[in-house]
């Protein structure tokens, strides 16, 4: 008698103990909290302060705005998308604490933003210790789909890699072969610099000397000194964020914006708009311009200004648009998956292509299942000399495609964690 | 000689790069000299001087449009020469302000002093952010002072250069302020021993107050001349706080001249590292400060303390 009392206790024990961790974690090993009718929660985990507090404030909007165009249309699986905001401060150590607070406090099912690689790591890191489907909106370190790839992280921005690859062999065949290269003192900078310096050498230029700025350099001169002196045909600078706006200032007013050439990598449109057109200098890289003259780019410029018309930045640029297309597509992501399943969803989000019409951009793109970079149309610019009117900054020079954009270190560098190495969960 | 041409541009620059430095400083070193107050909201000040300058310069400055439509008949130049005039006393109001606030805590533990000021540095850049926003922000320059000028082979700023000689037009006119003035004289008194100096009959609280909106209206005045080279944001400030934190102490704190020389001392060790040693640009000015702290603790030209007598 008294071993089947204990039997049956045991068993019962055993079923509530199973129930409970299927239920409330472990989160190393699952999540499961499936609940038809309530919300699908985000983490947004943009900079409102430190050096890309601007850049990150201008893809909050690109984010919040795509939440608000799903559920106008019903949302995703019938649920409704919401979101909760948090300052990763351009540092990665809060990023890491926002990151984890998000998963283990707010029960997130998704987090989705940033600018800065280091912050873009970090979350990564933590994303990945919990499984959770993590989007890299804006930051564009080669790292990011290279050696710090992650099984639960996508990344929507074009790398320094892909600004190399569009640039270097035109720049070296226009405007010279002694390249001198200016590097910001962290990662980003470095392995942007490392790219273009691969890229441009494959193509016969000589690399003069690297010159590294630290970051929070506000005093360009003797840089601009020095550079004048060993006379390089191209600068190829990959410096970001305020530094990079300090180093515009002082070259544009000393002049020497035009000779030597400049190679300026990536222009984010937060860090030149409002300084008016003669502040934009070299040839640079983007992801997306509000002129292009594809279907659906103008009404997005007039749905952007409905919604947010007290900015400053009164169109949007390539940060708003990579915060913008990301939140899209993980809403399409969920609703191919059918489910919020993350093993699922990144079923649904390796390998998919995505019409260039839907993208708004000259070339279909697709998302890479070796790196988890979303390889797309990399546009090369310029500043207008013809603007048609006070935003019209740039002037396109050419589209380059996915493929010749490509970063080929990627598949060398990158190797993503297994499904079996990657927590599952279901919110 | 062709090491030394090529030396020379640099040498040059960091003697200009100096100069800036010691006009940020010198009202930072006014204050804390007679007040003993560490103002940690220099640097805000420094900004909302900028930031004042950008509302008399430009139309979306966040002034009334009848005001602006004032100053927007104005020449650049005008506008320029007005905003250097006009802004600073603004600021100067602000900084009386801030004077009035930190009273409470004079003869108290320095730490209330520092809090208050820093407390200041936080609401004042968050004000800043309210009234224009986050983004970057353009004052625009008269044409005759941008652009670039020929030093031999080199492009050289000409603003740079503007910047250079107006920092040494206010650095004689404050010590010919301080030198030969009777109220040059008690702010000095005031620095050596204010409580003799109240003892003496000078209405103490008013010289402080003074002399609080003084350094607030230098504070200002280096702001307006630094931003076409820093650019201006919000966060502007916390570049000019730093190095004038480090160049008082360098200089010896309370020292005018101990302050004119540090900054071109650190102006030459950032410039020439900058050239030569770029990833050590930003920590040479405080491994200066190390190596000179470490042989004479008071700075370079600091009074003995009594230990030391």
């Amino acid at each position: 008698m008294t071993s089947k009392i204990a039997r049956r206790s045991l068993l019962a024990g055993t079923a509530a103990v199973a129930g409970l961790t299927t239920i409330y974690g472990p989160w190393r090993h699952n999540r499961v909290l499936a609940q038809s009718s309530k919300p699908i929660l985000i983490g947004l985990t943009h900079d409102a302060s430190g050096q890309f507090a601007n850049s990150g404030q201008d893809e909050q909007r690109g984010t919040i705005m795509a939440i608000e165009e799903i559920n106008a249309k019903g949302g995703v699986l019938g649920r409704k998308l919401t979101y909760i905001v948090a300052d990763t401060e351009t540092t990665p150590a809060t990023a890491t604490r926002v990151a984890e607070r998000m998963v283990n406090r707010n029960e997130v099912a998704f987090i989705v933003g940033a600018i800065q690689s280091g912050v873009a790591n970090a979350i990564g890191q933590v994303a990945q210790k919990y499984g959770v489907v993590y989007f890299n909106t804006n930051s564009s370190s080669p790292t990011e789909a290279g050696k710090d790839c992650q099984r639960v992280k996508f990344v929507w921005d074009g790398t320094g890699a892909n600004f190399a690859n569009a640039a270097a062999a035109n720049a070296v065949k226009t405007f010279g072969k002694k390249w001198l290269l200016l590097t910001n003192d962290y990662v980003w900078g470095h392995n942007t610099s490392k790219a273009t310096r691969e890229t441009a050498v494959k193509f016969g230029a000589e690399m003069m000397d690297e010159i590294l700025v630290p970051v929070g350099t506000r005093d360009f001169s003797p840089i601009l000194l020095k550079v004048q002196q060993a006379k390089p045909d191209v600068i190829a600078a990959a410096v970001g964020g305020d530094d990079f706006k300090v180093m515009r200032q002082q070259v544009v007013d000393m002049k020497l914006d035009r000779k030597p050439a400049w190679l300026n990598n990536q222009q984010d449109w937060p860090d030149v708009y409002g300084l008016g057109i003669e502040a934009v200098f070299g040839v640079f890289g983007t992801t997306w311009y509000h002129k292009l003259d594809l279907p659906g780019v103008a009404d997005l410029v007039k749905r952007y200004q409905a919604r947010w018309p007290d900015t400053r930045i009164d169109v949007p640029g390539n940060v708003i648009y990579n915060g913008y297309m990301a939140m899209h597509e993980l809403a399409k992501a969920i609703e191919r998956a059918g489910s919020t399943n993350n093993h699922k969803v990144i079923r649904a989000l390796e390998g998919h292509k995505m019409a260039a019409r839907d993208r708004m951009q000259h070339h279909d793109a697709y998302i890479d299942p070796v790196s988890h970079h979303v390889q797309q149309t990399i546009y090369m610019a310029t500043g207008n000399d013809k603007p048609v009117d006070k935003t019209d900054y740039f002037k396109i020079l050419s589209s380059v495609g996915p493929d010749d954009a490509k970063d080929a270190n990627e598949a060398r560098d990158c190797k993503l964690p297994g499904f079996d190495k990657t927590p599952t969960y279901e919110m | 000689m062709d090491s030394l041409l090529f030396l020379l541009p640099h040498l040059l620059n960091g003697l200009a790069l100096g100069l800036l430095f010691a006009l940020i400083a010198l009202g930072f070193m006014l204050i804390i000299g007679v007040m003993e107050v560490i103002n940690l909201a220099h640097g805000s000040l420094f900004a909302l001087g900028a930031y004042a300058a950008l509302a008399l310069m430009t139309p979306d400055g966040g002034l009334p449009p009848a005001m602006v439509a004032l100053f927007q008949a104005l020449p650049l130049a005008w506008r320029y020469a007005a905003a250097l005039v006009l802004a600073p006393l603004a600021v100067a109001i602000v900084g009386m302000g801030l004077e009035l606030c930190l009273r409470r805590t004079y003869g108290r533990d320095p730490l209330y002093g520092l809090l208050l000021t820093f407390g200041a540095a936080l609401v004042i850049e968050e004000l800043i952010r309210l009234a224009w926003g986050p983004t970057e922000r353009f004052i625009p320059m008269p044409q005759g002072i941008t652009g670039g000028v020929m030093l031999g082979e080199l492009i050289y700023s000409k603003y740079r250069m503007f910047a250079a000689l107006f920092a040494i037009a206010m650095i004689a006119l404050l010590w010919l302020f301080l030198e030969r003035t009777p109220y040059g004289a008690i702010i000095k008194a005031g620095a050596h021993d204010s409580e003799m100096v109240g003892a003496l009959g000078v209405n103490l609280p008013r010289l402080r107050l003074f002399v609080f909106g003084f350094g607030s209206l230098l504070a200002a005045i280096a702001g307006i001349v630094m931003v076409p080279i820093w650019g201006i944001r919000p966060h502007v400030g916390v570049d000019a706080v730093v190095p004038a934190f480090v160049i008082i102490v360098l200089g010896g704190v309370g020292s005018f001249w101990g302050t004119v020389i540090a900054g071109l001392l650190v102006g030459m060790v950032v410039g020439l590292t900058g050239a030569f040693a770029t990833d050590w640009s930003l920590i040479s000015m405080y491994m200066l400060l190390i190596l000179v702290v470490t042989f004479r603790a008071r700075g370079l030209l600091g009074k003995k303390s009594i230990l030391e007598a």
